[in-house]
């Protein structure tokens, strides 16, 4: 299983690697972390004629604070540093915790978040976590830069909407209300599979107990990651108890329309997406319940 | 449509000096160019762990890699582990335990713990050991063995540690 | 193992070797990346070769065109069944059990029959550029109707592989005993199932390889392959070839794990031969993972129609079993073994005086079927386990206790079952260990707690017996194996008083030599560190009967070593009797030194004897030849029987259908042991492979043949983190038919984890009344078991 022949080039600049995308045309395909792409290059499953390797651009690799608690990440951060950062896990914890998810350590140490989230597996926990949490990717490309929703990013199994010779740049996550409660739970085959239902969840109780902000995104369910769109008209301004939770698990088995394979079919991922959401929800109202907030493991 | 690079790097504190195709994998490079087959090809798709080696001190499965993103970076392989003709305290713990039998997947693994030896992790309670382990497959052990060796090196390494010396 | 055996000195019982756990010889090597495995070998001149494969489940190839790969630089042959010498053999099939042949190729000739049948052959100067090459060769195919099961293959009217056959059945065995019909109707409680093994792959994490290179003054080839049987595989060859064997030399470097799969003779092995032969330099083949879930032979799949007749007290009276094998989509090296084993066992450690089985072997349009760790045994005990425990709940009796009044009792052995004859056992034994190494009635009181609070705890069993030292020569090839059972086993003593052993048998990770070399050090007196033993190289190593597999190393290879050994002593014995002018029966061995008892300034050492047997005769007894180097051979009388049970305590999450252990048991006996650890080790892996076999493991085809199974993350072999902790007890039941007490340990785990689990699940499940009668149980299918009892999904505490 070796690879087919291509050029490979190292780009020190953005420019650069812009440059060299946009002269490769259709053939061409960027290098992240590698960790999806170089087996689909082994298997020949893939053949492009060049290859442009995104590690060497500094630019890619920025991690910023933004206004408020927010966080601006690089497109080529690792995956473990999403996991392990101290300035991540406490800004946007659901983040790391969804990274820890990815994979294995091995596989962390080169993954980056802008490859997860360009290569869209159906299955990947990260496109999940930033759907859930509202962010924003920053994506520049010939005719300039743009920023995208994670709904606008999304648009199919293994599919964004990058156009032709646009490179993600960075992923804006907006500040969270201080007390805000995360989790990411998933079930998988075995322990660092991919996810058969993957469920990211955030929720934030008043100063009554009462839900004033919750938001959920799953995957494995479809091709793109689903996040409730009803969420909030069934949370907002409740107290967490059993019922609602497991109601919401109700409706995320009803709403879903998840794709089968020899892993798990389609009904089954839609029953467990009503059982992985209701635990992640849980958790995060957990968590969101005052000082005891359980730490990201 | 093949490019062909000039890459230096250090392997196992060595300097080298070599030029590339730009599709061959590390894993390829290590073993056939540097002559270093410690390393071990079980899948070429990133899941068996076999070919883990360090890469500026982070484990990562060289057969991901290619050889000329290599350039520049320093790697250690299962070979850069023993000193002269001396075992590592890891290598002996394995030897101890019986936790191989027959030894493909074992470097791979010798790099995953003792790195994470390396940072420091304590490695002492089975689901963790179990769990770190999890990305490198082996079909001969059961694993069981493999967890009894982490566990001994893990405590020779705080016990080290304390006294002063690293791993 | 001290003490006297035959006449001649004693050896000093304070120096024991056997059983202990002494750590392997090996392991330096290994853990310093040192270990030379096919991929690290390398020849002046080496290529290297890719295999083109068959897209087609079935095709007629209508013309192949491989000249355009020659166009790329540094590729330097291609083969394609055009190539191939005239008289090229059909690949061999050792184990003759039908008349029915499935003729094949080291390349495909105008057919193919499955996905991954190699096709043609290029070799390039590197990996890379022979994969390139394979893009250009051009196929024209004519795709054929397929069948990807064995019930579409048994339907009338479906395709078939093999045009001269009336159907799709290789072959069929039957075998009966007692009065089956009488029993069925006098029973008080009948079950009957349906059961499906699914189709494996025993999946060492070194995939095959092969390096051929021919001296081309001499016509002689040397192969080195990653493979199981040095002496068989040149017999293949030579067969194949058409050359005699004193022209080949095999080597086995180390190998990377094997589990049976690489004990079959390939078609890459000649093709690969033939490519080096056609362009004159060493050619060597890796086979990569994509290839091997292909290119490897598969293992276990059956469907088997199974019958348990009871009385009401327990006693079971019955068993009956159509067993239908899915062979792929030729005969490989064994056949139909695997499944004929299936067959004979299916009373397994039962004094069952009724029992029927009728078999079929089937082809398909799937990679053949071949040998993996515990060949056929999984699968019967699948099935009579699991009946087993079917019948203990219609009975309400408790599964451990239904088991121990069937057992056949200690005074019942030697015990003749369906075809087989057991040796010894003291079953009830083993399962009280295992009960009270689990802690049976403790776990009994927690899981009737467990259920009060909404939680599904399950305690399951499976005992086991399985078939070792394979196996009396005589008996194999009355049975149409084309091979013996023995093992041959060369000792000999170098004038520096070191030992060296040559045996037949090839490490593939067990570890064998280290046991062996414990018991010849123990037989001679001296430390293992001073005894060498040499494998894989037919030119060095004596003929073995049959291969390494089988769970034969320890105790047919061992007992031949332990001959050998017994023979050279008391030719050690005589020397340095004369030498020390004393009586033979008054000396003692120990550390390398023989000296006279109660005298220790009279003592020569082992150094001395050799330097007598080899450079100094004139120092020998009057009349005695000199060397000291002995051949011996055994060939077993029987085989041995080891057994155990597996007792498997898990947790089900009703709402995921997820499984988790809480506790895993296995109680076993093994005759003698050798090197405990190593024995445990062994035991280890195979239980973690049934638990892939029970919970992960799956190669499905769908309906035109296409294996849906590729790669790493279609294929779920266990990690650590889906393992429990295995808690380990044993008995010792020495063999009395084999010299030294050994059974086979190497396929013992692998028997009993899918009934044992399977069982545990059923047990935890019981509120529910679910059934499962097919592997793997995955969390999908528990899942659809629990809501199709219609019983709603009930909220229960992750943990």
């Amino acid at each position: 299983m070796k690879p087919a022949p291509f050029e490979y080039h190292a780009p020190a600049t953005l420019g650069e690697a812009l440059r060299l995308l946009s002269e490769a045309g259709d053939d061409g395909k960027l290098l992240a972390g590698g960790q999806s792409l170089v087996p689909l290059l082994n298997m020949r499953v893939l053949r492009p004629s060049a290859l442009i390797d995104l590690n060497g651009v500094p630019e890619l690799r920025v991690v910023k604070t933004s206004d408020g608690n927010g966080l601006s990440l690089g497109a080529m951060v690792r995956q473990r540093t999403l996991e392990r950062d101290p300035l991540i896990r406490e800004r946007v914890p659901l983040l790391s915790e969804a990274a820890a998810l990815i994979g294995h350590m091995q596989i962390r140490t080169r993954g980056t978040l802008g490859g997860s989230l360009v290569h869209a597996d159906p299955a990947a926990e990260l496109p999940a976590a930033v759907t859930a949490l509202s962010a924003r990717l920053t994506v520049r490309g010939p005719s300039g830069v743009r920023t995208l929703s994670s709904e606008e990013f999304f648009i199919g199994p293994l599919t964004t909407a990058l156009a032709p010779g646009e490179v993600l740049v960075d992923v804006l996550f907006p500040p969270l209300p201080p007390g805000t409660g995360w989790a990411f739970v998933e079930l998988t085959r075995r322990h660092g599979d991919f996810a058969i239902v993957g469920a990211a969840a955030l929720a934030h109780l008043d100063g009554a107990g009462r839900v004033d902000f919750a938001s959920m995104a799953l995957c494995g369910t479809g091709g793109t990651p689903y996040a409730s769109p009803w969420l909030g008209d069934v949370l907002h301004g409740e107290r967490p108890r059993a019922e609602l939770i497991q109601e919401v698990g109700r409706r995320l088995s009803e709403s879903v329309e998840p794709d089968g394979d020899i892993h798990a079919s389609a009904g089954y991922r839609r029953k467990v997406a009503g059982v992985i959401g209701t635990r992640a929800l849980a958790l995060a109202l957990d968590r969101a319940q005052g000082p005891h907030r359980a730490e990201v493991a | 449509m093949s490019s062909r690079h000039r890459i230096v790097l250090a392997v196992n504190d060595v300097t080298v000096e070599r030029e590339v195709e730009s599709r061959l994998l590390l894993a390829d490079f290590l073993r056939e160019e540097l002559e270093l087959r410690g390393t071990h090809v079980g899948c070429e798709h990133g899941v068996c762990g076999a070919c883990t080696v360090l890469v500026d001190g982070q484990p990562v499965r060289s057969c991901l890699m290619f050889a000329v993103q290599a350039a520049g970076t320093r790697i250690m392989t299962v070979e850069g582990l023993t000193r002269g003709d001396e075992l590592h305290p890891l290598q002996e713990a394995f030897w101890e335990a019986h936790a191989l039998q027959c030894g493909f997947c074992t470097p791979g693994i010798l790099m995953t713990i003792y790195h994470l030896l390396q940072e420091g992790a304590g490695l002492e309670d089975e689901g963790e050991i179990r769990r770190a382990l999890s990305g490198n497959l082996c079909r001969c052990t059961g694993y069981q063995n493999i967890v009894d060796a982490v566990r001994i090196a893990s405590r020779h390494n705080d016990a080290v540690k304390m006294a002063g010396e690293g791993c | 193992m001290g003490g006297r055996s035959g006449s001649g000195a004693e050896v000093d019982a304070g120096a024991i070797w056997v059983g202990q756990r002494l750590k392997r010889r090996e392991d330096p090597e290994l853990l310093t990346g040192k270990g030379r495995f096919i991929g690290d070998l390398t020849r002046p001149g080496m290529v290297h070769a890719a295999f083109l494969r068959s897209p087609h489940a079935h095709a007629k190839i209508l013309s192949i065109d491989a000249r355009p790969a020659l166009e790329i630089p540094r590729v330097v042959g291609v083969l394609t069944s055009h190539d191939l010498p005239p008289n090229l053999g059909a690949q061999p099939v050792t184990h003759v059990f039908t008349d029915r042949n499935t003729p094949n190729y080291a390349l495909a000739r105008d057919r193919v029959r499955y996905v991954g049948e190699p096709v043609a052959v290029v070799a390039a100067e590197s990996p890379y550029i022979a994969e390139d090459a394979l893009d250009r060769i051009r196929v024209e195919w004519e795709p054929l109707p397929a069948v990807s099961d064995v019930e579409a293959a048994l339907r009338p009217g479906a395709a078939r592989l093999y045009d001269d056959w009336p159907d799709n059945v290789a072959g069929t065995f039957r075998a009966e005993m007692g009065d089956v019909d009488g029993a069925l109707a006098q029973a008080d409680v009948v079950v009957t199932e349906r059961f499906r093994i699914q189709r494996q792959f025993a999946c060492p994490l070194e995939p095959r390889g092969v390096l051929a290179e021919w001296d081309p003054h001499r016509g002689e080839l040397v192969l080195w392959s990653s493979s199981q049987i040095l002496h068989i595989a040149r017999d293949c060859l030579a067969e194949v070839l058409k050359i005699p064997e004193h022209r080949i030399r095999v080597l086995v470097p180390r190998v990377g794990g094997a589990f049976g799969c690489k004990f079959h003779f390939y078609a890459e092995e000649v093709a690969v031969a033939l490519l080096a032969r056609t362009v004159g330099r060493p050619v060597r083949w890796l086979e990569d993972r994509l290839e091997s879930f292909v290119a490897t032979v598969h293992a276990r799949e059956q469907v088997v129609h199974a019958t348990m007749a009871a009385r009401r007290d327990g006693t079971i009276t019955a068993v009956t079993a159509q067993i239908d094998g899915d062979m792929g989509a030729h005969l490989h090296t064994v056949s139909y073994g695997p499944v004929w084993l299936t067959s004979v066992m299916i009373t397994n450690v039962y004094q069952i005086p009724n029992a029927r089985v009728h078999t079929r072997a089937v082809v398909t349009n799937k990679t053949p079927l071949g040998s993996y760790r515990g060949w056929g045994q999984p699968q019967a005990n699948f099935v009579v386990e699991r009946l087993v425990d079917r019948v203990a709940h219609e009975l309400q009796q408790d599964p451990a206790e239904i088991r121990r009044r069937n057992f056949i009792p200690p005074e019942r052995f030697p015990y003749k079952s369906l075809h087989h004859t057991f040796d010894s056992g003291r079953y009830a034994a083993c399962l009280d260990l295992g009960l009270e190494r689990l802690d049976y009635r403790g776990w009994r009181a927690r899981q009737a707690q467990a259920r009060r609070e909404g939680r599904y705890i399950g305690i399951g069993f499976s005992f086991y017996v399985e078939n070792t030292a394979l196996g009396p020569s005589r008996m194999l090839n009355a049975g149409g194996v084309k091979q013996g059972g023995y093992d041959i086993a060369r000792v000999r003593m170098e004038p520096g008083g070191e030992v060296t052993v040559y045996t037949g048998l090839c490490e593939m990770g067990q570890g064998f030599t280290n046991g062996m070399a414990q018991m010849c050090a123990q037989t001679l007196g001296v430390h293992p560190d001073h005894v060498t033993i040499v494998t894989g190289d037919t030119q060095s190593c004596p003929y073995t009967g049959y291969g390494t597999g089988a769970s034969r190393s320890a105790a047919v290879g061992g007992a031949a070593v332990m001959k050998s050994s017994q023979r050279l002593r008391e030719k050690i014995s005589a020397i340095a009797a004369h030498m020390l002018e004393a009586s033979a029966d008054d000396l003692v061995m120990a550390a390398g030194h023989i000296q006279v008892k109660g005298a220790p300034t009279r003592a020569i050492t082992m150094a001395d004897v050799g330097r007598a047997g080899y450079l100094r005769p004139i120092e020998l007894p009057p009349g005695m030849d000199p060397g000291l180097e002995v051949i011996e051979v055994f060939d077993p009388p029987q085989m041995a029987w080891p057994y155990g049970v597996n007792i498997a305590v898990v947790e089900v999450d009703a709402q995921t259908g997820e499984v988790k252990f809480l506790d895993y048991v296995v109680a076993h006996d093994s005759g003698t042991v050798l090197n405990p650890m190593i024995v445990d080790g062994q035991i280890h892996g195979g239980v973690a492979q049934g638990i892939g076999a029970a919970l992960l493991e799956d190669l499905p085809y769908d309906e035109n043949g296409q294996p849906l199974a590729r790669t790493f993350m279609d294929y779920l072999i266990p990690t650590a983190a889906d393992l429990p902790r295995f808690r380990l007890g044993h008995t010792v039941t020495p063999s009395p038919i084999i010299p030294g007490g050994m059974k086979g340990v190497g396929e013992a785990g692998i028997i009993g984890p899918p009934a044992a689990i399977v069982n545990a699940v059923e047990d935890a499940l019981r509120p529910f009344g679910v059934k499962f009668t097919e592997t793997p149980i995955t969390p999908e299918r528990i899942l659809a078991a629990v809501d199709g009892a219609g019983i709603g999904a009930v909220s229960s505490q992750r943990r």
